[in-house]
């Protein structure tokens, strides 16, 4: 009595041994990331910045908790927003950033999506409402205007996604040329969260008619608050 | 004529008949050929991407056993559920059965090409699980009891005005909710918002797999993938399985390629990569500690359905593909006929080997035909598959196999015997060079005989030159002598 993962692996194995794949097409090592990164390159934030604004992405430069929040709470005034959900202050890399955010009127609202689904349910509907996502992330890519986002304990993936605003806190020295040299730098990154997701810019469709429209499903307004 | 061939030829009359379809077939692969020519064009060195993404697919198909079985042991390292479906109904039942087993009664969708494949929502709504594609174009689709036209773009077929009809008769759309398309797309947001909080499963497919990891990514631009492996507490990922790279480099290599070919982006908005369930307790094995959303399991179903067999076959290859559609848009076939004339799931160059690699050449070796081979298809593939040399295939396997159209039987061993002797090759390339001007008005000829005469039904034929290229080539040779 054979499983069906047996007759599968067996059958791939049979079709291997017949298999006429064209010639060079034996590769037998995988390919690994460049031992040394590739040198950082001077230019990275304007790249950054012009790679973002083309994905009609918002790019703004701020220092400290203090300037951040008053960012933040500019974005809100234009959207109505009063409240937000977010990662955990230590977890956006900008400490005080909470606290300052409170002190200007902004409620932080929490969350645990999960456990039976009656509940589960009810906690995401109670997040339907919020307007503002805030979160930091792991690195930003300077070719394609990628942040990349880690999930973890204070690192929720629905602040960046069900929210019509998301503003990402990135610390300069955060940005990457591309994916590969990220890649090429942290080995295991795929594995460092159960998600780990590159946003390059808000959510689109272009499935009638070919036109471009913004906040499909994800959010309509990304904002990137640089930091030095 | 087989019958699957005629009902093939009938599909193309309906489809050359439709002037609007051929219109918005024109438009569409027009801007996303355009699109994806600039991104390529933007790239340092375009070539060697192409060259460092078919690398990252064929060391995975080249060792398939082993890395399809690396990264099911990794996943299930991860808290994965793996689940192997040999054919089409085991991927179904498999499904229907995790639904069943959980009380599901509504299920989210992100597009997938594999559960199109297998039929799935006939098979979940049968038992009893109400299915919703997010995905604005597949939504659509289901709406007005559809199918996909496009890999990528599901409802290039469709017109605005056919979408805020569908959306006021199904949705009951007010006529400002449907009055342009950012109000259309905002209220299929606010629809499929509602269903997404709703749902008990949601269900993706795989753009590819990460062996070394067991991760698995899911591109979307909408955001609904994101959605879908997040909001459920279960999460299904149909994972056809040749589609696998080794290694999180060659994941990047590929990734480098593949929205550049399907939309001309340098990168899609949501590059989702999922390794396992929710994490649920922290460093501290605290679980407040752990990870605030995303679904509490994730089964991954590993998808034959034909792949395997079509290893063995001269069309291996074509398992190198990762679903692009950028053939599509190249194909001066498809231009014309668009998705559906092709009868498939998948359409286009990639569909017409895809389609007789899984389910054998008896129903799908026609498709092969619609081809001139003029090699644009292979010109655009990020990994470079021969598409050309594989259609090839296909045809020369339906003639060893006497599924090739009579006429073609008859006449083709008497060209070989024409083509194979030089003098006798010369004066029938001349005789038909003299028939040919003979016939021919202002350079084009509106009329050919028998079977040929398929060819000028719809177009008009270029005449060729009056000399055969020998005599032009001699003569030019005296003239410069």
């Amino acid at each position: 009595m054979t499983t069906p993962r047996e007759r599968i692996l067996a059958s791939i194995r049979g079709g291997l041994a017949r298999a006429c794949l064209p010639a060079g097409a034996d590769y037998p090592t995988a390919r690994r990331p460049a031992s040394s990164p590739p040198a950082p390159t001077p230019d990275l934030v304007e790249r950054f910045v012009a790679a973002l604004t083309a994905l009609s992405g918002h790019a703004h430069r701020a220092t400290g908790a203090s300037g951040v929040a008053d960012v933040i709470a500019g974005i809100a005034r234009a959207h109505r927003a009063l409240s937000f959900i977010s990662w955990d202050d230590h977890e956006i890399g900008c400490p005080g950033l909470l606290e300052a955010l409170s002190s200007r009127g902004l409620a932080r609202v929490t969350y645990d999506v999960g456990g039976d689904p009656g509940p589960r349910v009810r906690e995401a509907e109670a997040l339907a409402g919020v307007v503002l996502g805030v979160t930091g992330a792991f690195a930003a890519l300077a070719d394609t205007g990628g942040l990349v986002l880690v999930s973890g304990p204070g690192r929720g993936r629905l602040v960046s996604l069900l929210p019509p605003v998301h503003v990402a806190v990135v610390d300069e020295r955060r940005l990457r040329p591309s994916l590969a040299a990220l890649l090429a730098e942290e080995a295991g990154l795929l594995d460092a969260g159960s998600n780990v997701v590159i946003i390059a810019g808000p959510s689109r469709t272009a499935d009638i008619e070919m036109t471009l429209t913004l906040g499909m499903h994800g959010p309509t307004d990304v904002h990137v608050i640089l930091t030095t | 004529m087989t019958e699957s061939a005629l009902a093939f030829h009938r599909r193309i009359d309906t489809a050359l008949a439709d002037a609007r379809l051929r219109q918005a077939l024109a438009m569409t692969t027009g801007r996303l050929a355009g699109g994806r020519a600039a991104a390529f064009d933007a790239l340092p060195d375009p070539v060697a991407c192409r060259e460092e993404a078919r690398h990252a697919r064929a060391a995975a198909v080249a060792r398939l056993d082993f890395y399809l079985d690396q990264f099911a042991r990794a996943a299930a390292a991860r808290g994965c559920t793996i689940h192997w479906a040999e054919t089409a109904a085991d991927a179904r039942e498999i499904i229907s059965g995790i639904a069943r087993e959980r009380g599901i009664r509504l299920a989210v969708k992100s597009k997938s090409m594999a559960t199109e494949e297998v039929g799935l929502n006939e098979a979940l709504e049968h038992a009893g699980v109400r299915v919703v594609e997010t995905d604005l174009g597949e939504f659509v689709v289901q709406l007005g009891g559809d199918r996909p036209s496009h890999i990528i773009t599901p409802i290039i077929h469709r017109s605005r005005q056919d979408v805020a009809a569908l959306f006021q008769e199904q949705l009951g759309a007010t006529p400002a909710e449907v009055e342009d398309i950012p109000a259309m797309t905002a209220l299929a947001r606010r629809v499929l918002r509602a269903e997404f909080l709703q749902a008990g499963m949601g269900i993706s497919g795989v753009n590819l797999a990460v062996a070394e990891t067991g991760s698995l990514c899911i591109v979307t631009n909408e955001g609904n993938g994101r959605l879908t492996t997040t909001l459920p507490r279960v999460h299904v990922a149909l994972l056809g399985l040749e589609r696998l790279v080794p290694t999180a480099a060659d994941l990047a290599a590929v990734l480098a390629v593949l929205a550049r070919s399907a939309t001309g982006q340098a990168s899609s908005v949501y590059t989702n990569v999922i390794t396992g369930p929710r994490r649920r307790s922290g460093a501290s094995g605290d679980p407040p500690c752990g990870e605030p959303d995303g679904p509490d399991e994730l089964h991954v179903v590993i998808l034959d359905n034909g792949r395997s067999r079509t290893l063995g076959t001269p069309l291996a290859e074509i398992l190198y593909c990762v679903r692009c559609g950028a053939c599509l848009n190249a194909c001066p076939v498809y231009r014309h006929i668009g998705g559906h004339a092709y009868g498939g799931v998948y359409p286009g160059p990639v569909g017409s080997v895809v389609m007789p690699g899984l389910h054998g050449l008896e129903d799908w070796s026609e498709l092969a035909q619609a081809s001139s081979l003029c090699g644009a298809c292979r010109d655009v593939c990020p990994v470079k598959i021969d598409l050309p040399h594989l259609l090839l295939a296909v045809r020369r396997e339906a003639a060893e196999r006497r599924l090739s159209p009579l006429w073609v039987r008859a006449l083709m061993p008497l060209y070989a015997a024409v083509a194979t002797r030089p003098r006798v090759y010369r004066w029938a390339g001349r005789a038909a060079a003299r028939l040919a001007h003979a016939v021919q008005r202002g350079g084009w000829i509106s009329r050919l005989p028998g079977p040929l005469g398929a060819w000028t039904a719809s177009r008009d034929f270029p005449a060729p030159s009056a000399r055969s290229f020998v005599e032009e080539h001699r003569e030019r040779k005296a003239a410069s002598a």
